[in-house]
């Protein structure tokens, strides 16, 4: 793609999601999340291949649907309370088509269908901004409405948690296993959203940084699916160490950084007297922690049989730029000791 | 009985005569294989008149058929519920992970011809003939035949002679479409005996829209003539994508997660008998093999 091209759809991807963050009309919130799925569009369809533009089809669809849904609901709220406020919603069939709406939007169970399909038919580049910077928007216009009943946030995101770790479970491709991963992550978001929305906007940072590293190692070492990740140790052997670590903090396993945000997460559920839930969620996420182990000893238990030495690759100085990805790891393996320091920051 | 005279029987006549293949082709060999009846075609032949039935009088109402085939079903349906407990395509993860060969295709019996169906352009006219059959001491299979170059006389078809042998899109419970997924594997491993013409194989992935329905991934099968069996190991990198026949322009690899048939179609323009013998078919992982793409991507708006 010609690079002003390109430049111009980077920054159109900025400026969706930095409209939405700054606006308080539902209008604006809309029109944020429409330029940012017009401009993702054509980063999808560049490749001009059949499945990148199956993949791009998909995802217009559904998030045209969402986005529909969602100025019915911003318009049927403005009609029934008089004015176009994002943060008043007090009628719970908008905030209800709302939230569903966005929850489409994000990929959150039930309405998750289309996301192993569109991740798959992508680029890892691509993929990687579908699942971070493509759920700021909606993310925080969920935060945004904050409805009267949360039953609805705990439904969805225990939903996305238990399909999140079943679905991902007999997967062989890695970015169908990432937009799982993906949905069980949204699903920790959602469900703690309501009790305490700064918790939630700590897991979704960790998400990001998670999932940033998890795709640079993967884009890094050129691999989309389970058994080329056995030849690692021959491109890259120091991500043959640092991957599954990477792997093992997205399951929430400590002493890694990904299980701050559960242990928060659990403790807040704990005082709000939902142990149930939290029981449940906790479960539940055994099953996404199953596929990352399997995806760990892919990479560092396994030889691959037959492995000629004269094709070991050339290991040449990678032509990214991996400093992004050294930051990002060594965050994603070593924050946990930094807790108290995060909790206190944040505006509780 | 030859094509012209079909138009002069009666309406009546031509739905008796529908559920006898025989009076529509004029092999009258035995029918090792199943291969597409005219009558359940899409194609028209022009000048042949339309069919003024309505689609179900072309259905067999048969309830003891019926009731087999819904216990086939749920007996598919129930292994399908129960695969993925072993495994990622109902095979342990080990064992998806080291593997490197897997057979696909193995011709032991009459039941491996099953999942296969041949055809040629006696569909639309022409005069070639195509067989499969069961090999010697059931160790392969027999794809023979004749091939004829004549193009049929209805003033609109300028080319002929193709005969092909194309393996059924696999089903899933209830006639649900299921895929064959290559993904951990690089390259096509054949073991055929031939007898030195070049054939095609094609590869036809799953499609999304209507008009990538006719997209299909080929390469060159050249066979030696000799009584020696070949193996022939093809890269699916090398396959490149033809639209109809032709092939086009942005060219790209095949993505192997969603295979839907494998073919084989001889139309060298070389009229007479031909014969192809298949022991095996399969996908194994070449290590040395790290090509991505064997062609460069021709760009249509070169950037200068």
């Amino acid at each position: 793609m010609a690079p002003p091209i390109y430049s111009a759809l980077i920054i159109s991807l900025g400026l969706g999601t930095t409209m939405t963050f700054a606006s308080t009309h539902w209008y604006l919130a809309w029109m944020g999340i429409e330029i940012n799925t017009l401009a993702i569009i054509p980063l999808m369809a560049q490749n001009h291949i059949p499945r990148a533009i199956e993949a791009t089809t998909k995802y217009f669809f559904v998030q045209a649907t969402a986005s529909a849904t969602l100025l019915f609901a911003g318009i049927s709220n403005a009609f029934l309370t008089g004015q176009w406020d994002i943060t008043y919603t007090p009628y719970t069939l908008t905030s209800t088509l709302i939230t569903l709406a966005l929850a489409m939007k994000i990929g959150l169970a039930p309405l998750h269908s289309w996301m192993p399909e569109v991740m798959q038919g992508l680029n890892l580049l691509t993929g990687l901004i579908l699942s971070t910077w493509q759920k700021l928007a909606p993310l925080y216009l969920i935060y945004q409405i904050q409805p009267n009943n949360p039953n609805i946030f705990i439904a969805l995101g225990l939903l996305s948690i238990i399909v999140g770790g079943w679905g991902g479970f007999n997967q062989v491709q890695l970015r169908k296993i990432l937009a799982y991963s993906s949905i069980a992550h949204l699903g920790w978001m959602i469900l703690i959203l309501s009790f305490s929305p700064p918790l939630a906007l700590l897991t979704i940072i960790i998400y990001i940084l998670m999932t940033f590293s998890l795709f640079s190692s993967f884009m890094l070492t050129r691999t989309t699916h389970i058994n080329s990740l056995s030849t690692t140790w021959a491109k890259i052997p120091i991500l043959t160490v640092s991957t599954p670590l990477i792997l093992l903090s997205l399951g929430g396993l400590p002493p890694l950084t990904g299980f701050m945000p559960k242990w928060m997460i659990l403790q807040e559920l704990a005082k709000q007297s939902l142990c149930p839930l939290a029981t449940m969620a906790a479960l539940s996420s055994l099953f996404s922690l199953y596929f990352y182990l399997r995806l760990s000893y892919a990479m560092t238990l396994t030889m691959p049989p037959n492995n000629p030495a004269g094709t070991l690759p050339w290991r040449l100085n990678p032509r990214h730029n991996t400093l992004p990805l050294a930051l990002t790891t060594t965050s994603t393996i070593c924050l946990l000791p930094m807790t108290p320091a995060i909790m206190s920051l944040m505006p509780f | 009985m030859s094509l012209p005279n079909i138009s002069r029987v009666s309406a009546s006549g031509l739905l008796r005569s529908s559920c006898d293949l025989r009076w529509l082709l004029r092999s009258v060999a035995p029918l090792a294989a199943p291969r597409r009846a005219l009558t359940h075609m899409g194609y028209r032949r022009p000048g042949q008149p339309r069919e003024d039935r309505p689609p179900w009088w072309r259905v067999k109402f048969d309830l003891a058929k019926g009731l087999k085939g819904m216990k086939r079903h749920f007996k598919l349906l129930k292994e399908e519920f129960f695969a993925p407990f072993v495994g990622p395509m109902g095979k342990p993860i080990i064992e998806h992970m080291l593997e490197q060969n897997q057979v696909l295709w193995e011709f032991r019996g009459p039941h491996s011809l099953q999942e296969w169906t041949i055809s040629c352009d006696r569909e639309i006219g022409g005069k070639s003939e195509i067989y499969l059959k069961v090999g010697r001491n059931n160790e392969s299979c027999l794809l023979y035949g004749t091939l004829c170059s004549d193009p049929p006389k209805d003033g609109e078809t300028r080319y002929s002679g193709y005969c092909t042998m194309r393996s059924k899109q696999p089903l899933a419970s209830f006639d649900r479409k299921k895929y064959h997924d290559w993904s951990s594997f690089n390259t096509l491993h054949l073991r055929v005996r031939g007898d030195g013409r070049p054939w095609m194989i094609n590869i036809v992935p799953e499609t999304y829209y209507t008009h990538q329905k006719d997209d299909m991934y080929s390469y060159f099968l050249y066979t030696r003539g000799g009584p020696y069996w070949q193996d022939v190991k093809i890269p699916f990198s090398k396959f490149f994508l033809a639209h109809r026949g032709r092939i086009q322009d942005d060219q790209h690899p095949v993505w192997l997660d969603k295979i839907n048939s494998i073919g084989f179609t001889l139309g060298d323009k070389a009229d007479g008998p031909f014969q192809l013998e298949i022991d095996f078919i399969g996908v194994c992982k070449d290590y040395a093999h790290t090509e991505d793409f064997a062609y460069e991507k021709y760009k249509r708006n070169p950037e200068v």
